[in-house]
Parts: structure tokens; C-alpha cells; sequence
């Protein structure tokens, strides 16, 4: 890795071709021809790849490097915007754009005569670009711009069919609840501006920077420029972990990730595995030291439970995309939890080991689901092909895809040899460390936590059985194109152990969690050899069960009905909880708004309207009859005098002679009568 | 002797008729003929007031005077209605309307 070396603005340079070449593919939705966008758009992320492996070989554990440039002044106040490239940056840098060059090559295929296929690409740009955008970002100005921006680019992916009412109305529904960890992040923001004046992110959160040197006295929260009640602290803290929690989908924010299931499956790779929800994991790294003990216990309550959570729910889905959703909440509630329980690097580990198989998974699932559609196509059949319950006996027809997807599966669930072995027993050894200094409900994470990851073999043995083994269903399936299973290839070689850490057992060798600073709980060497392997053999135990369940169906199985089966089939019930709590009263709010705004609000205006209509009326009556008639009156009383003068005026002598005799005579019979 | 009121009822009707064809023929010379009854009727008065005035004879001069006045004003008439009959192409007044505007 020592061989290149950049100055530091080349490297800042770098990153900005990192992240211009995605957004150059925004701009293929101007074209009219669908042919080769592809190309261009799989260039655009190879180039911005490279540039960032760059960037990652040359910055990796060498010097922190920070660009900056003064962006806009209001007042006294000069605002900066520029370049943050820590070992955290440029390891997200290299996730986002790797996994994002497979998924496009990958999308090649999948999304192959789509008619939207250039909206598809120009949005994958973007997509990309706001990620890396995020990642590389030095102030939080800048940040919450990229954030809102993965946000608005997620919600196009999710909803690409956007003529399926479904998509659009998954798109809705990550798009608002996403909008509800926006507020939180912009309330964060504001505290932060306003407590130390700067959104600079070195200057906050740096070694020495103003969150670490800012000193709590007597309940006030001091700053150098300012000072208020120390409860904002907490509150800061909090509002950037409902940020966090909306974009990682976390309890009680979580509900918008399955539904975006509706997106194509190369999206919901990408989202799942280095764009979207990453960016929480990724907000809570950067600010990192503005937490307190009390968020502390809240983020690592609401993880525990998110991965619990997501675990259970995994067990009873049948439709294969969901599954991953719900696992992929549930890794997610790990990375979150161990935030809280200060496993900084740890939680990075396995953001990273996650992002490889999690992508896979979703892959190798999308190849299923093309496959069979296509099959279906061909065939003129009708059955729902994500239901797992539909598939079986595909490892023989699709081996390459099987054998990539039981890698990943393998990850998942962290059996040994797998790069998720390593991450989830660092998570494990660690939260148990940490716990065995601590009392109470903390005593109970890590327990919660192992159990978490046996469901978790459990569930995805299930997803592997049921999908791979047992009876073939569909005769004359064919395995998936090469370039697709290409990607699977390369993405089963990464989720390996060999990818992190030349030792297969022990995470410790791992050169990832070497790049960041250790947790700082006290070592337990007995935890490091019990932990791995009680996790080990309990989910070993968990997918020989699966096995006999559902990979031999030897007729024992599990009652599809009762309480728990329910209540983890349908999630909880939280859609429906949301439903009751929120969208019913904001439908009944909306729709009194409603009858008021007809009866009262509509009535004032109707009657208004028709009061005017009557006075009008009258006025019309007014003006046509009087005002008009004693104009129209004069008009004939003139013409009629006038008519009437005519008459006199004959032309004719002996007429005029007549009047003159007239008006003479008339002159004396009345000067001689009267 | 024949008292004054019979002159004067003569030379009332005798003016009425020449009012009457004045104001009713359709040719322009009886309509002249109706004006020279007038005329007529107003010498007649002359001649009939003149036997208060034997002395002087006032009255017989004014009939003298009038009945030349008459026979130009008939010359200067039947002149005005030749030229009326060159111009127009007809003699009767009430087809002659041109004085209206």
C-alpha cells in the first residue's frame, strides 16, 4: 500500500473525481437512446472506484487529510465547505463505490430492457454521488445536504416502477419517515451552530476539537463562544440519533425498509448494503464524541432492540426480499448497539463486512427472483416469484448462485471462514466485555445479542433450504447470465475472511479494526475463546434444525398459526400500530379539515358569493330599469320631439304655407279668445 | 246702397277660395290662379273702404297700385314656374320637396 504517494491535493482531487464521475451519469436521462447508457454509466462508477481506492491506499492509516475553502460569509460568520478524508471516510469511500461498480455491472443484466433504463442509471448516479458525497464531507452544512440528497435519490430508486401503486407508495413512506430523521439531524445542526458557532467537523469533533474541550459546570454546557442548560447536550445527541435512526432504519423507524422491497433488487442491494442505511451507522461515527451516557443507553437499547427485532420478524417472512430487509435491520441494530457500547471500530468492522455479504445476498435474490421470472414469462405461469414457499431444488439448476448466496449466508449467520464471523464475534466479545463492568439491563445486552445472531442462522438456514434444497419445482431453469454471476463471484471472494484478516478466527488480526481506535473496555481473554465458539456451535446447532425442517420436510415442521407466529409474520404488528397511532388520526384530523373546510370555510365563501350574486342581481335590475331607462327614456322622448319636427319639414311648399296659416290663425283665435 | 258687410263676405270667400287652391292644387299656375284670387279679394276691400275716403280716392289708388303689382308679380311668377318646370320636370308642387334638408 506504501507505493503511491499523492500530495494532499491530488488526493483532494481525487475524491472530487470520485465523486463528480456518478454524478455525470445523472445526466444520461437526458438521452434519448437506451443502448449504451450502461457502459457509460458502469465507466463513470469503475473511474470513480479507482479514484477512490486511491484516495484509500494513500490516506489509510497515514495522515488525516482536511481541504477546505471558504464556502459563503453572512455577517461576521465565513461558512466552509471542503474535504474530510479520515480512515473512516475513505473506508466508506471504497465500500460505497466498489459495491456501487458491482451493482452497476451487475444491473447490466438485470435491468436489461427496462424502457426506464436511463432514468435507472441517471439515478444510480445520483444516488452514488450523495453518498460519497456524505462520506467525504467535512462540514455538517454540507452533510445534511448529502443526507437530504440520498434521501430524495432512494426515494426515486424505491420508486422506479413507480406505475406498480405499491412502489409509489413505498417511496412515500421511506421518503417521510426518512423527512422525520431529517428533522432530527437539522435539530442537531442548529444546536451545534449555536453552541460553538462552526459546522466544521474537525474543528467539533476532532482530537481536542471544541465538543471535547467544551466543560459541563453546574449543569451549564460550556462552549468557548457560548454556553446553555447542559440537557442540550443529551438533546443534540439525541436529535442526531433519530437522524441515524430513520436512515438506518431503526426501531421505531424502521417500517419504510421492507417496504422498499418494491425498488428493482440491484437498488435494494445498493441500499442495503453501502449507500442508504450506512449513512446512519456512518453519522453517528462523525459525531461520535457529542454523545453522553444517557444517549448512550438509549442507542444501545433502541439497537438491541432493533436487532432483535428484526430477527424475529426474519423467522416468518416468506417473501425472499423481506427476509434480507428484516436481516438486514436486525445487522443494522448490531452496528448501532455497538456504537453504544463504545465499539467504535467495531461497529465500522462490521458495517463493512456487511455491506460485502448483505449486497451478495441481495444479489444472488435478485438472480433467483430474474430467473424465475423470466421462467415464468416463458411459460406463461402465475405465481408470486419472490415466495420462498414457490421455490426449492434450485442448487442444482443455479450453482453458481447457490454457492455465492451460501457464502453470504454463512456471513450472516458468522459461521467460521467468513469476513461476518469476524465482525459479529468482534461485536459479541466486546459487548460482553463491556457488560461484565456494568449492572442491571446492560448485563443483558450481549446475551440478547447472541441470541439475536442464533435467529439469525436459524432464519437464513430457512431462506437457504427452502429457496436451494427439496423438490425442483421448475424444470429447465437456467442459471443466471455470466456477467451477473460474475459479480456474485467476486462479492462470495470478498465476504471471505481473507478480505479482512489473514487469521480466520480471530478479528483481532483484522487490519479494518486496526484503522480506528479501540473501544477501550478492558480485555477478558476468556470471553475470546467461549464467545466464538458458543456462537458458533449454537448457530451451527440452529441450521442443522433448519436442515431437517425444511431442507428434508420429513413432515415436521412448524404450526403456521398461534400468537408468536402471527405476531412475527406481520412485523410486530407495528404497521398496524402505526396505523392506528398516526395515519388514522391524521386521516380523521384530515378528514374533519376537510368537512370543515366544505361546510364552514366553503359556506362563508358560498354565501358571500351568493349574497353578492343577489346584490348584483338587484343592481342589475337598478341599472337596466332606471339608470338605463332614464337614459333610454331621453333617447325616445328626443327622437319621438324629433320625429314629430320632421313631420313639419316636408319639403313642400304648400305644407309649409298650411303651418304658417295654422300657426297665424291659431295666433289670432287665441289673442282674440283668451 | 249696398252696405259694406257684403263686400267684405264677397272678398272673404273670394280669399278663402284663393287660399283654398292655394294651399290644395297640384299645379303651380292654379296654384298662381288661387294668388291672384287672393290679390283679387284684397282690391275688392281697397275699392270697398274707398267710398269713406271720396275725397282723396285713396282707395282707388292702392287697387290701381296692386292690380299692376299683381300683373308683375304674375309676370315674375310664371317666370319662377318656367324655370321650376325646366329644373324639375314638373310643375307640381307636391312632387317638388327639395327645400327640405
Amino acid at each position: 500500500m506504501g507505493v503511491l504517494s499523492f500530495s494532499a491535493g491530488t488526493l483532494g482531487a481525487f475524491s472530487l473525481i470520485a465523486l463528480a464521475f456518478p454524478f455525470i451519469s445523472l445526466f444520461t436521462i437526458l438521452w434519448r437512446s437506451k443502448d449504451s447508457l450502461g457502459h457509460i454509466a458502469i465507466f463513470n462508477a469503475f473511474i470513480s472506484f479507482i479514484a477512490s481506492f486511491i484516495v484509500f491506499c494513500c490516506v489509510w492509516n497515514k495522515e488525516v487529510i482536511h481541504l477546505q475553502t471558504g464556502w459563503f460569509t453572512i455577517g461576521e460568520n465565513v461558512f466552509t465547505a471542503g474535504i474530510l478524508l479520515n480512515n473512516l471516510s475513505v473506508l466508506m469511500m471504497v465500500l460505497v463505490s466498489g459495491i456501487s461498480l458491482l451493482v452497476h455491472v451487475y444491473s447490466l443484466m438485470y435491468m436489461k430492457g427496462d424502457p426506464g433504463i436511463n432514468k435507472y442509471w441517471a439515478y444510480l448516479g445520483l444516488f452514488c454521488f450523495s453518498m460519497l458525497g456524505l462520506v467525504v464531507s467535512d462540514s455538517l452544512l454540507l452533510i445534511y445536504i448529502f443526507w437530504e440528497l440520498v434521501g430524495f435519490s432512494s426515494y426515486l430508486l424505491i420508486g422506479f416502477w413507480f406505475t406498480r401503486d405499491a412502489a409509489s407508495q413505498a417511496a412515500k413512506k421511506a421518503f417521510i419517515i426518512n423527512r422525520i430523521g431529517d428533522i432530527g439531524l437539522l435539530t442537531g445542526l442548529m444546536i451545534m451552530y449555536a453552541q460553538f458557532r462552526t459546522f466544521d467537523v474537525v474543528k467539533l469533533f476532532g482530537p481536542m476539537g471544541l465538543v471535547d474541550s467544551a466543560s459541563i459546570i453546574d449543569g451549564i454546557w460550556i462552549s468557548p463562544v457560548s454556553q446553555m442548560p447542559v440537557v442540550w447536550l443529551s438533546v443534540a445527541g439525541f436529535a442526531f440519533f433519530i437522524g441515524a435512526m430513520a436512515k438506518s432504519a431503526q426501531f421505531p423507524l424502521h417500517t419504510w425498509l421492507p417496504d422498499a422491497m418494491e425498488g428493482p433488487t440491484s437498488v435494494s442491494s445498493l441500499i442495503h448494503a453501502a449507500t442508504m442505511v450506512a449513512a446512519g451507522v456512518f453519522l453517528l461515527g462523525r459525531v461520535y464524541p457529542l454523545f453522553d451516557s444517557l444517549v448512550f443507553n438509549v442507542i444501545i437499547i433502541i439497537g438491541v432492540l432493533t436487532a432483535f427485532l428484526g430477527a424475529t420478524i426474519a423467522l416468518t417472512q416468506n417473501d425472499i426480499k423481506r427476509i434480507l430487509a428484516y436481516s438486514t435491520i436486525s445487522q443494522l441494530g448490531f452496528m448501532i448497539a455497538a456504537m453504544g457500547i463504545g465499539a467504535y471500530g467495531e461497529s465500522i468492522f462490521h458495517l463493512a463486512t456487511h455491506a460485502f455479504f448483505k449486497c451478495l445476498l441481495f444479489l444472488s435474490a435478485g438472480a433467483v427472483i430474474h430467473q424465475l421470472h423470466h421462467y415464468k414469462e416463458h411459460h406463461q405461469l402465475e405465481f408470486d416469484h419472490q415466495d420462498i414457499r414457490l421455490m426449492g431444488g434450485l442448487g442444482k439448476k443455479m450453482p453458481v448462485t447457490f454457492i455465492s448466496m451460501c457464502v453470504a449466508a454463512a456471513a450472516l449467520a458468522g459461521l467460521p471462514l467468513t469476513g461476518g464471523y469476524l465482525s459479529k464475534d468482534a461485536v459479541l466479545i466486546t459487548s460482553f466485555e463491556w457488560a461484565s463492568g456494568y449492572h442491571g439491563f446492560k448485563k443483558l445486552v450481549p446475551y440478547v445479542l447472541v441470541l439475536t445472531s442464533w435467529l439469525t442462522a436459524f432464519y437464513i438456514a430457512r431462506l437457504i433450504f427452502k429457496v436451494f434444497f427439496g423438490k425442483l419445482r421448475y424444470e429447465g431453469i437456467t442459471e443466471a447470465s455470466s456477467s451477473m454471476s460474475r459479480v456474485l463471484i467476486v462479492l462470495a471472494i470478498c465476504s471471505l475472511f481473507i478480505l479482512v484478516s489473514f487469521n480466520p478466527l480471530s478479528y483481532e488480526g483484522s487490519w479494518i479494526l486496526a484503522g480506528f481506535t479501540g473501544s477501550g473496555v478492558k480485555p477478558f481473554e476468556v470471553f475470546h475463546s467461549i464467545v466464538p465458539i458458543v456462537v458458533t456451535i449454537g448457530s451451527i446447532l440452529m441450521v442443522l434444525i433448519g436442515f431437517r425442517i425444511y431442507a428434508k420436510r420429513d413432515g415436521r415442521t412448524f404450526r403456521e398459526k398461534g400468537f408468536f407466529y402471527r405476531f412475527s409474520n406481520r412485523a410486530w404488528y407495528l404497521n398496524e400500530a402505526y396505523n392506528l397511532m398516526f395515519v388514522k388520526p391524521v386521516e380523521r384530523i384530515a378528514h374533519y379539515s376537510y368537512r370543515f373546510d366544505k361546510l364552514i370555510v366553503d359556506g362563508v365563501v358560498n354565501l358571500a358569493g351568493a349574497g353578492m350574486g343577489v346584490l348584483s342581481r338587484v343592481a342589475d335590475w337598478l341599472d337596466r330599469y332606471i339608470v338605463d331607462g332614464a337614459v333610454n327614456g331621453a333617447a325616445v322622448l328626443a327622437r319621438h320631439t324629433g320625429n314629430f319636427a320632421r313631420q313639419f319639414q316636408s319639403g313642400r311648399l304648400q305644407h309649409y304655407l298650411i303651418t304658417m296659416l295654422t300657426l297665424v290663425v291659431g295666433f289670432f283665435i287665441l289673442t282674440y279668445f283668451i | 246702397m249696398i252696405p259694406l258687410s257684403h263686400f267684405m263676405f264677397i272678398s272673404a270667400v273670394l280669399f278663402c277660395l284663393g287660399l283654398y287652391a292655394v294651399l290644395t292644387k297640384r299645379n303651380a299656375i292654379q296654384v298662381l290662379i288661387g294668388i291672384e284670387f287672393m290679390i283679387n279679394a284684397a282690391i275688392l276691400n281697397f275699392v270697398a273702404f274707398g267710398r269713406f275716403d271720396k275725397a282723396t280716392g285713396g282707395g282707388q289708388m292702392f287697387a290701381l297700385f296692386t292690380i299692376v303689382l299683381a300683373a308683375a308679380g304674375v309676370a315674375v311668377a310664371l317666370a319662377i314656374i318656367l324655370n321650376v318646370y325646366k329644373h324639375f320636370r314638373t310643375i307640381n308642387p307636391a312632387k317638388i320637396d327639395s327645400l327640405k334638408d
